[in-house]
Parts: C-alpha cells; sequence; structure tokens
C-alpha cells in the first residue's frame, strides 16, 4: 500500500495537513498572527477540497460497497501488528465531509470573533490541532488509532476549552471537560482490551474491529462478554457525547469562546461519541441488554437536559442543554434501531443534520456575544438584539430546525428517529421521546421569542431579567471592548456567511433523506407513512412553541415559565438536578476521602520509602565501592594480579 | 606491494615526521602549528575515507587489511580529527611543548592503526606497545601541579604489569599452538579444548586490551588518568583508543569460541562488574573528568556483552557501539574543554547555569549526556539495543537484565550532571563565547548523535558487512 496511492494520499492529507498548521503555528509563528491565519485557513481548505473530492468522486454506492481501506503498518510486535490507516465507507465519507466543512465554516467564522484577541494564533493552532484529530478519528482504519484520536481531540478540546486561561472559570472548565471525559474513557480503552482479549485473535487486521460483523461476534464471544464489552466502550461514548451521569461538563464547556463551542457541540467532540456507536454498530447490536441500557441513559439524558434548558438564562447554556438533549435523541435512536433489528440510519442521519443546525446556533449566539457583550439573552433582548437582521433570521431557522418543525432538517431526522421509537414494543419510549421534543420547541422558542418580541423598556419585568453582570458570562476582558461601540458596525461578514452557509444546509438537508439513505446503506426503504406518529410528533412540537408563545411571546405573556407554577420543580431545574453537588460531594467523600487516602499513604510509605531504600542503598555501595580507588599503586596492581589469579584458578578447576 | 593497502599507516608517518621538523623549531610557533596539524589531520581522514574499500595482506601475512581494519582506521582517524579540532587553545600544554603532543598523538594513531591490521602475536604486541608509550609521555605533559606526574606514573605501572600479563598470556598461546599467527591458532586451540592452556594464555594475552578499555581489573588507572592529563589527551584516550581497543577483542576473543561457555563465563563475570563498579562509583564523583572515567568502565561492560556472543550480531553490535561511543563521548568532552577554557579540571557543580551561559554547549551536553545513557532517539540507544538484543538471543538473559538496571543506575549520575546545567545557576560565571568552527561542530555532533540514531541502517550495514571478513 504505496504512497502513490491516490486515496490513501489525499486521506493522508486531510490529516497530516491540519497537523502541520498546528505544529508550525506553536513553534515558529505564534508572534505573527496574520500569517498563522494564512497557514491555518490553507491547511482547512485543502483538506476540505480533498474530503468533497473524495466524496464526489466515491458517492457511487458501487465503489463503497466494501469498505475501502488503506493502510501502512506502523507497529509490527510479533502477532500484533497495529496499522495506521484510513477506511472509508459511506459513514465516514459523510463524516469527514461534515467534519470538513463545519471546522473550515468556524475557522472563516472565528477570523471575526477572535479578531484582536492576544492569542488569536494559539486559538487557530488549536483549532487546527481539534479538525486534525477529529478528521483522524473519523477516518481510522483501527480501534488504537481511533482511540488515540479520540484521546487527541479531548486534548484539544480541553485546550480550547480553557484557551482564556487566565479566567479561574475557563481554567476551571477545561479541566472540568478533561477529566470527566477521561473517566469514560478508562471504560472505553478497557472495553477495547477485553474485546481484544475475548476474541482470543490479536490478528484481527490491526485491532480493526470494525469488521466484526455481529453473526461472527455472537459465534466468537459469549452474551455476557459482548454486554461486558458493549457497556464498557459505551461508557467512553456517554463521557464525550455528555450522557447521563456525566453530561456535566459540556454545559461548563462553553467557557470557551463560542466558536470553539459551535465545533465542540456539532461535529468534533460530541459527535465522536455518537459516531463510535454507528461505527460499532454491529456490536452494540448485539447486546440487547446494553442497548436496553443506552436506552434507558439516553432518555433520562434527553428529559434532564431539556428540563434544565427550560430554566437558563444564559444562551449558550440553552443551547449547551439543547445539544445534551438531542444527543440523548441520537443515542435513543440508535439504541431503539438496534433493538428493533433496523439499520442506524436514524440515529446518523440526526447527527448529520444536528451538526449543521447546533453549529449555526451557536455561531449566532456568538454573533449576540460578540456584539453585546453578555452571554444573557435577556439583556441581548433589551438591547436590540432583533435589529441584527442576518443572525436574528438564521437563529429563528436553527430554532426552527431543532423544534422539527417542517420543513427544516430537524423535523426529518426526528421523524425517522420517533419511528424507530414507534417499533419499540414498549410505547413509553416514544411517549417520553415526544415529551422530549415537546420541552425542546418550547425552550428553544423561549429564546427565540424573548429576543424577537423585547417589552417595553418601563416594563417592570426588567427588573427581573435585565441584569448586566460585569464582564459577560462566558467571556474576558475581550468581549467588553466592543460595548463602545453598540450597533455601530453591523455583522462583520467573515461572520455572517457561515450563519448563511449553514442555514441554507439546516434548510436542505431534510429533504435529502431518501438520497442520504441510499448512500449509507446502498439502498432505500420505502416508508410507510405513519400519520398517527406524524401528527404526534408536530403535535408536541407546535404545542411546545404554542405555550412559549402564551409564556413569552404574546404580547400578554407575564414572561413567566410555565414551571414557575412548581417552585420545587423550577429549582431542581435550576440546580441542574443537584448533578455538579452529587459529583462534587462523590468526589469529596468517596474519591478524595477514601481512595486517596488510601493510596496517598501507599504511595508516601510504600512507594516513596521503597524507592528511597533503592536509592541510597545503591549510593552507598557506590561509596563503598570507591574504597577500591586509593593512592597506593601498590595496592591496586596486587588487587589486579589477586583477581586475574582467581579467574585462572577458576578456569583451572571448574572445567 | 600496493600502496594504498598501506596507505593510512604511511600518511600519519609523514605527518608523524613533519611534526618531529616541527619540535626543531627554535622558537614555538603554536597558532601556525595547530593549523599544520588541522590541514595534516583533515587530510588523514581524506586518505583512510580512500582507502576505505582495501583488501589485502602484507608483511608475511602478519597485517591485514579488510573492511573491519578499515572501518576502524577510519574511526581512529575521525578521532585524531576530532580532538585536533579541540587544539585550537592548549593551555595545558607549554607552547614549547605543544608540537611535540602533536607528533606523539600521530605516533599513538599510528601504533593504533596497525593494531586494528595485525594478525600476528608479536605484530599486535609492537604496535600496542607503541600506542601505550606514546600515550605514557602524552599524560605527564600536562603542566601544573603533579597530579600528572601521579597519574603518568600510574598509568605506566599498570600499562607495564598489563603488557607483562598479556605477553605471558602470548608465550603461553605460542607454547600451545607453536604459532603467532592468528589464522594458524585458531584451528589447533579446540584440540587443546582437554587442557587449560590455551585458555588461561588466551584470557592472560586479553589482559593488554582489557587495560586499553579499562575492564575490570585493569580500570584503576582510568580515573587518575582521566583526571590528571590535559583535557585533549584525556579526549583522545577515551574516544579514539576505546575503538581500538574494541577491533583488537574482537578479532581476539574469536580464538575463544572453541571453548565455549567457561570463557565466555569469565567474561560475562568481567562485563557485569565492571559495569555495576563503574557505574555504582561514578554517583559519587565530583569532578566531571572522573565522572566519565567510571562511566567508560561501565561502558566496557557493555562492550564486553557484544563481545562475548561471539556471533555475528554481537560482533555488529560492538562495532555500532564502538563508533557511537567515539562520537558520544567526543561530544561530552568538547562540552569540558569548551567550559574549561582555562584547561582546568571541571567539577560538575561548575556547569551550573550552562543554559544561560551558552545554550549550544548545554544542548551538545545534554544529547551527549542522554546517548551515553542510552535513551531513545540517540545512536546511544540503538547501540545498547543491538547489544542486548544480541546478548538476549544467546539465551544471555540474567546479563542483559543487569545490564539494564545498570543503564538505569547510570542515567541517574548523567541525570545529575544535566540538572547542575540546567536546574542551578551561579551568577558568578559568565557567559561562555565559542567560535564559528565549534559552534558547526556542535550542530554536526548533535546531528550525527540523533540522525543515526533514528536511522542507523547504514552504520549497520557497514559493521555486518565488516563482521563477516573477521567471523
Amino acid at each position: 500500500m504505496g504512497s502513490c496511492d491516490p486515496i490513501f494520499l489525499s486521506c493522508f492529507l486531510i490529516v497530516a495537513l491540519p497537523l502541520l498548521s498546528f505544529a508550525v503555528i506553536m513553534i515558529f509563528t505564534w508572534r505573527r498572527h496574520k500569517l498563522s491565519l494564512s497557514i491555518s485557513l490553507t491547511c482547512s481548505t485543502i483538506p476540505l477540497i480533498l474530503a468533497w473530492s473524495l466524496f464526489y468522486k466515491l458517492h457511487n454506492a458501487v465503489t463503497l460497497a466494501k469498505p475501502i481501506i488503506t493502510q501502512v503498518n506502523w507497529l509490527v510486535s510479533d502477532a500484533v501488528i497495529v496499522p495506521f490507516g484510513f477506511l472509508l465507507d459511506p459513514v465516514s465519507l459523510l463524516m469527514l465531509c461534515i467534519v470538513a466543512t463545519i471546522a473550515w465554516l468556524i475557522q472563516i467564522y472565528s477570523i471575526g470573533y477572535m479578531e484582536g484577541d492576544p492569542g488569536f494564533a494559539r486559538f487557530y493552532a488549536d483549532l487546527s490541532l481539534f479538525g486534525m484529530s477529529m478528521l483522524s478519528l473519523v477516518s481510522a482504519s483501527g480501534m488504537l488509532q481511533l482511540f488515540i484520536s479520540w484521546e487527541l481531540v479531548g486534548l484539544a478540546s480541553y485546550l480550547l476549552i480553557g484557551f482564556w486561561y487566565e479566567k479561574f472559570s475557563a481554567s476551571e472548565a477545561g479541566k472540568k471537560a478533561f477529566v470527566v471525559t477521561r473517566f469514560g474513557d478508562i471504560g472505553f480503552f478497557m472495553g477495547l482490551v477485553f474485546l481484544t482479549f475475548f476474541m482470543k485473535d490479536l490478528n484481527i487486521p490491526g485491532l480493526g474491529i470494525f469488521d466484526i460483523n455481529g453473526a461472527a461476534l455472537t459465534h466468537k464471544l459469549s452474551e455476557a462478554q459482548v454486554t461486558l464489552c458493549a457497556l464498557l466502550i459505551f461508557c467512553g461514548v456517554a463521557g464525550k457525547s455528555a450522557q447521563f451521569p456525566i453530561h456535566v461538563w459540556l454545559p461548563d464547556a462553553m467557557e470557551g469562546p463560542t466558536p470553539v463551542s459551535a465545533l465542540l457541540h456539532s461535529a468534533t467532540m460530541v459527535a465522536a461519541g455518537i459516531y463510535l456507536i454507528t461505527r460499532l454498530f454491529p456490536l452494540f447490536a448485539a447486546s440487547a441488554t446494553a442497548m436496553s441500557v443506552v436506552l434507558v441513559i439516553s432518555t433520562i439524558t434527553l428529559l434532564l437536559s431539556s428540563t434544565i434548558g427550560m430554566v437558563a438564562k444564559d444562551i449558550k447554556q440553552v443551547w449547551a442543554y439543547s445539544t445534551v438533549s438531542q444527543l440523548g435523541f441520537m443515542a435513543m435512536g440508535l439504541s431503539a434501531a438496534a433493538l428493533g433489528g433496523s439499520t442506524l440510519f436514524a440515529g446518523y442521519y440526526h447527527l448529520t443534520t444536528h451538526a449543521a443546525f447546533k453549529a449555526l446556533l451557536f455561531l449566532c449566539a456568538g454573533v449576540f456575544i460578540h456584539h453585546f457583550g453578555t452571554n444573557d439573552f435577556f439583556v441581548m433582548s433589551k438591547d436590540g438584539g432583533r435589529k441584527l437582521m442576518i443572525p436574528m433570521v438564521t437563529v429563528t431557522i436553527g430554532a426552527l430546525a431543532l423544534a422539527g418543525i417542517f420543513p427544516f432538517a430537524g423535523f426529518f431526522s426526528k421523524e425517522a428517529i420517533m419511528a424507530q421509537l414507534w417499533h419499540l414494543p414498549n410505547k413509553l419510549w416514544v411517549g417520553l421521546g415526544l415529551f422530549g421534543a415537546f420541552l425542546t420547541a418550547y425552550y428553544t422558542f423561549r429564546v427565540i421569542f424573548v429576543m424577537l418580541f423585547p417589552r417595553k423598556d418601563d416594563n417592570p419585568v426588567w427588573k427581573e431579567y435585565y441584569v448586566r453582570e460585569p464582564g459577560g458570562h462566558g467571556h474576558g476582558a475581550h468581549d467588553d471592548d466592543h460595548d463602545g461601540h453598540n450597533g455601530n458596525h453591523g455583522v462583520p461578514w467573515v461572520m455572517a456567511f457561515p450563519l448563511i452557509v449553514l442555514a441554507a444546509f439546516a434548510c436542505v438537508l431534510g429533504f435529502m433523506q431518501t438520497g442520504l439513505e441510499k448512500f449509507l446503506l446502498g439502498e432505500s426503504h420505502p416508508h410507510e407513512m405513519n400519520y398517527l406518529l406524524l401528527v404526534l410528533a408536530v403535535g408536541s412540537a407546535l404545542s411546545g412553541i404554542g405555550l412559549a408563545w402564551l409564556d413569552w411571546g404574546s404580547p400578554a405573556a407575564k414572561w413567566q415559565g410555565f414551571i414557575r407554577k412548581v417552585p420545587v420543580l423550577e429549582n431542581f431545574f435550576i440546580q441542574k438536578w443537584y448533578m455538579d453537588h452529587f459529583w462534587r460531594w462523590f468526589l469529596n467523600t468517596v474519591i478524595y476521602g477514601t481512595f486517596s487516602r488510601i493510596f496517598t499513604y501507599n504511595d508516601r510509605r510504600v512507594v516513596d520509602g521503597g524507592v528511597d531504600a533503592v536509592a541510597f542503598s545503591t549510593i552507598g555501595s557506590g561509596r563503598l565501592l570507591s574504597f577500591l580507588q586509593t593512592a597506593f599503586v601498590q595496592l591496586n596492581l596486587l588487587f589486579m594480579v589477586l583477581v586475574l589469579a582467581g579467574v585462572g584458578l577458576y578456569l583451572l578447576m571448574g572445567r | 606491494m600496493n600502496v594504498m593497502l598501506f596507505g593510512p599507516e604511511l600518511y600519519y608517518l609523514g605527518a608523524a615526521l613533519v611534526f618531529f621538523f616541527l619540535t626543531l623549531k627554535r622558537k614555538p610557533e603554536p597558532k601556525a602549528d595547530y593549523q599544520i596539524a588541522m590541514a595534516l589531520g583533515l587530510g588523514g581522514l581524506l586518505v583512510t575515507g580512500l582507502c576505505l574499500c582495501q583488501h589485502g595482506e602484507l608483511f608475511f601475512k602478519a597485517y591485514r587489511v579488510d573492511l573491519f581494519s578499515q572501518i576502524f582506521k577510519f574511526a581512529l582517524a575521525l578521532g585524531f580529527f576530532l580532538v585536533l579540532t579541540i587544539c585550537h587553545n592548549l593551555p595545558q600544554i607549554a607552547e614549547r611543548d605543544q608540537a611535540e603532543f602533536y607528533l606523539f598523538l600521530t605516533t599513538t594513531t599510528i601504533g593504533m592503526m596497525l593494531l586494528v591490521s595485525s594478525v600476528e602475536l608479536l605484530t599486535i604486541y609492537v604496535a600496542l606497545e607503541l600506542s601505550s608509550y606514546s600515550l605514557y609521555i602524552l599524560v605527564p605533559l600536562r603542566r601544573g601541579d603533579g597530579i600528572d606526574v601521579e597519574a603518568g606514573i600510574k598509568y605506566l605501572l599498570i600499562g607495564a604489569v598489563s603488557s607483562g600479563v598479556m605477553l605471558f598470556g602470548l608465550s603461553y598461546l605460542f607454547g600451545a599452538t607453536g604459532s603467532t599467527y592468528l589464522a594458524d591458532i585458531l584451528p589447533k586451540l579446540p584440540q587443546l579444548a582437554s587442557s587449560p592452556i590455551g585458555l588461561l594464555g588466551l584470557l592472560l594475552a586479553l589482559a593488554g586490551f582489557f587495560f586499553k578499555l579499562s575492564v575490570f581489573p585493569f580500570h584503576f588507572w582510568a580515573p587518575d588518568v582521566y583526571q590528571g592529563a590535559a583535557n585533549q589527551v584525556t579526549t583522545f584516550i577515551a574516544t579514539a583508543s576505546k575503538a581500538a581497543a574494541v577491533a583488537l577483542l574482537l578479532r581476539l576473543a574469536i580464538l575463544g569460541a572453541g571453548y565455549g561457555y567457561s570463557f565466555t563465563k569469565a567474561l560475562v563475570i568481567l562485563s557485569i562488574i565492571s559495569m555495576t563498579l563503574g557505574n555504582l562509583v561514578a554517583i559519587i564523583q565530583r569532578d566531571f573528568k572522573r565522572l566519565l572515567a567510571y562511566s567508560s568502565i561501565a561502558h566496557a561492560g557493555y562492550f564486553l556483552i557484544g563481545i562475548l556472543t561471539l556471533k555475528e550480531a554481537g560482533y555488529i553490535a560492538a562495532i555500532y557501539y564502538a563508533l557511537a561511543y567515539l562520537v558520544m563521548n567526543f561530544t561530552v568532552f568538547m562540552v569540558i574543554n569548551e567550559v574549561a577554557k582555562d584547561g582546568r579540571d571541571l567539577k560538575i557543580q561548575e556547569l551550573a547555569g550552562l543554559w544561560r551561559r551558552s545554550p549550544l554547549l548545554s544542548l551538545s551536553l545534554i544529547v551527549g549526556l542522554f546517548a551515553l545513557a542510552g535513551v531513545p532517539p540517540s545512536i546511544g540507544f540503538t547501540g545498547k539495543l543491538l547489544l542486548f538484543t544480541s546478548a538476549m538471543s544467546q539465551g544471555y538473559f540474567w546479563l542483559v537484565l543487569i545490564g539494564a538496571v545498570n543503564g538505569t543506575i547510570s542515567l541517574y549520575y548523567y541525570l545529575r550532571v544535566i540538572y547542575c546545567s540546567y536546574f542551578t545557576d551561579d551568577p558568578n560565571l559568565g557567559p561562555i563565547t565559542i567560535s564559528t568552527p565549534i559552534r558547526f561542530l556542535n550542530y554536526a555532533l548533535i546531528a550525527i548523535v540523533l540522525g543515526f540514531g533514528v536511522f542507523p541502517d547504514r552504520i549497520v550495514e557497514l559493521a555486518k558487512a565488516a563482521v563477516k571478513t573477521v567471523l
């Protein structure tokens, strides 16, 4: 598999160029912002072109009927061969294009957003690293390569979330994201080890567990083994894709610059988890138990985050919780499909559409934040957010897509997931799914209506809502500079352009369902329209919007959520279901109080003591031996001759 | 007789003549001498390079020219040249002695070159003595406080005893087989396997080279000589002479192949004691050159690992490591020489703040020391890897294990030096200026140490071809 293979070469360039850009900027050009920008842009534009041309060249199902694998051996150790290479099949190819596109759009957008930031070049270096690791994750041909990229994604997200590291909350958030996802990754890695161990066959092409199909798997592994592996790997997924109960890092992750949030919430970080499920779909599908667990967890995630989204006042926080809920939705779709013997299409499709409209929503939020220097959308509303035409229109489109309103992208993909849930024997799941959709529509349009229809300036509600926190939430001094010239400048073109592109995606992706399905699965299943479900789904979305209108939109609305009527629940939601408290308590008592204490004792006494003893005895023996080196040359010579005589005697006697 | 076969030796003989005439001048001109020496050294490198692919036999088959010997001659020429590059100031040598210094440096190089080609016992002995006697003179050439005299006497006495032991061994070999030609001795020795005379003779005959390589128990001279001799002389002893000793050990040790285990076992014991002793005592040293002396004792143990396998892989490893050791050890000595411009003995503490005083030198130091410790991706790591792999494949598990533990111990004292130069500082020590040629020398050495560590294939191929002519 030489480097002359054009597919290998282009895949290699797609991954290598952003890495190169990261290295060059970090080592050489980090002082020169303009130069760094052009390096980074070049190194993200070429992968974009390459990815789409690969897509164009290979999009005929004939060529992709079998995955194209191009790889070279990277590590060879007896029976274990670890390859480095690329696997192209419809799932990875499409994802490759999505990641390349969104990463590119966000780089364009950041020209405007990060302008004048002292860490401008560093930001672009980190963005390149982020893009590179996700691209390599998506196209990895073996599990080990995927895992390495997976960890790199984690590293890059840590760097970017804590980008404004001089701010305590930002560095804390970066740390939290890193540690919490690492917590899940332990499970992921153990799952991989167990899987390799159970398969007993280290010659799975380069730990390329992708190749396994369900039949071979159940043939080799017992039910319990598959379940164990699937659940352990799901730990990693839960960490990255922010599933209950380790979702806590994602809402904090908005401490990073908004373009980072957009990237993180749409195509890179959180998408990695769902992508892994689709990648290992045969493995997950082989264990009904594991899938039921996934279904339960994802449903809890969906409801939890939707309810928290209803009471948040920070626009990024609303979108963050909506991401968590949509991820839950995707996982629901995938697990329901696995349980019902269906395909991965529904969940994957939602991943695709979600990538487009969630990036859009965050970028719009970024424009507002950039403009008004605050994250609080009530403040934005009062300060005249509706006057910014382009972001206001596009954010509405994004919101419609998120709520699942025809004809926007979210409608179709949500419908596909609902259909999967509907096929489950227990109708509870589809009920909960619909309830989730209702809540999603409600909290989304709470934001939109507040922004669109601000009250008059003397309205008493502002007393409660117009609270300008100094410096804004999630932003450093950087954004305060912009307060001085509010409204003077419109939206910079570099920031508006990605919004329009993404809005276009959010509009048209829905109509590409059949084509995508054909591309992904090789065939398109004719859908029998389930009118009852359709009505229910649209009904729940519309009623969510309707309720939002009554609470927040209509001129008579009191700007009080219906949840205000149940103060206990509202407080519960505002405290984020006390999940942060729970983890704090867990860390303090269980981890620090019990395990750390024991391990610290072991470390101090046993490990350190042992090491010290070895070190001191080594130095001591050095001192002892140095007495051989005396100034008396006679003694030296005597010693020499004695040793020789000893060796001679040994040779004489010993044979 | 083809002149090219004897080319390098003739060239250096001529160079020695030139230096001899320089010593006759009434008024010493160190600058001019140095320039002539550099030119001659560079020419020597060229000549040995040109003669690299010669092969043939000379002087009634007592002298053999093959790839093996030519590689080592090239290494010697390289070592000679490298030592000359750091002779631009010779504060420890009196001005009127400097031409003599070059003269004896040249004669010892000739001796070693003769040595690596000799395949007859008496030729070996004479060549060895030629190289040794020159060094006996070079060591006390340092001017100063008498420490040089002590070192010189110690060197001479221990060297004389080693030579005596070696001659004794050679006489056994001759008595047992009736020949002084290695080629004749080799097939006859296994017939004597029942009596220990051949084995004992061989072991004693190796003593002369154990002395050069400072293998236990012939190591006593090393710390004093390293410290007492002028820095440039120490550099030569620590680099070029080691390579010559390894070459001859490889040639001679193969005689013991017929004895199998009992012969190698003796070498295993010497190797283990050398490594352990050298590394342990190095820990408590304060003088940098003394520390490196003990490190060289430990390295003698590593060399023995490759030699005692008596197999191709081990020999390749030993050749590779000998070449690597020459470069990496020189890198460290070069730093010593540049830091101690006035030629004093460098205490480890005097390296304080080297990162500030000269970033390039501190980088070279770190690269050289890490290579000596065997940290990847340096040339020293690859060498150690080859050595240990070759021994492992012969089943010397314990030897490899002890070698690896020793590698860890050695890391401790190398890191202590690095700690001193990077994490301590002394405001009294000013910056060090280095001349442009030395700057480029630094770059080249770093490139070689790292480059051949990552891509060792060329050297290994060369060593493989060379070993074919010996085994």
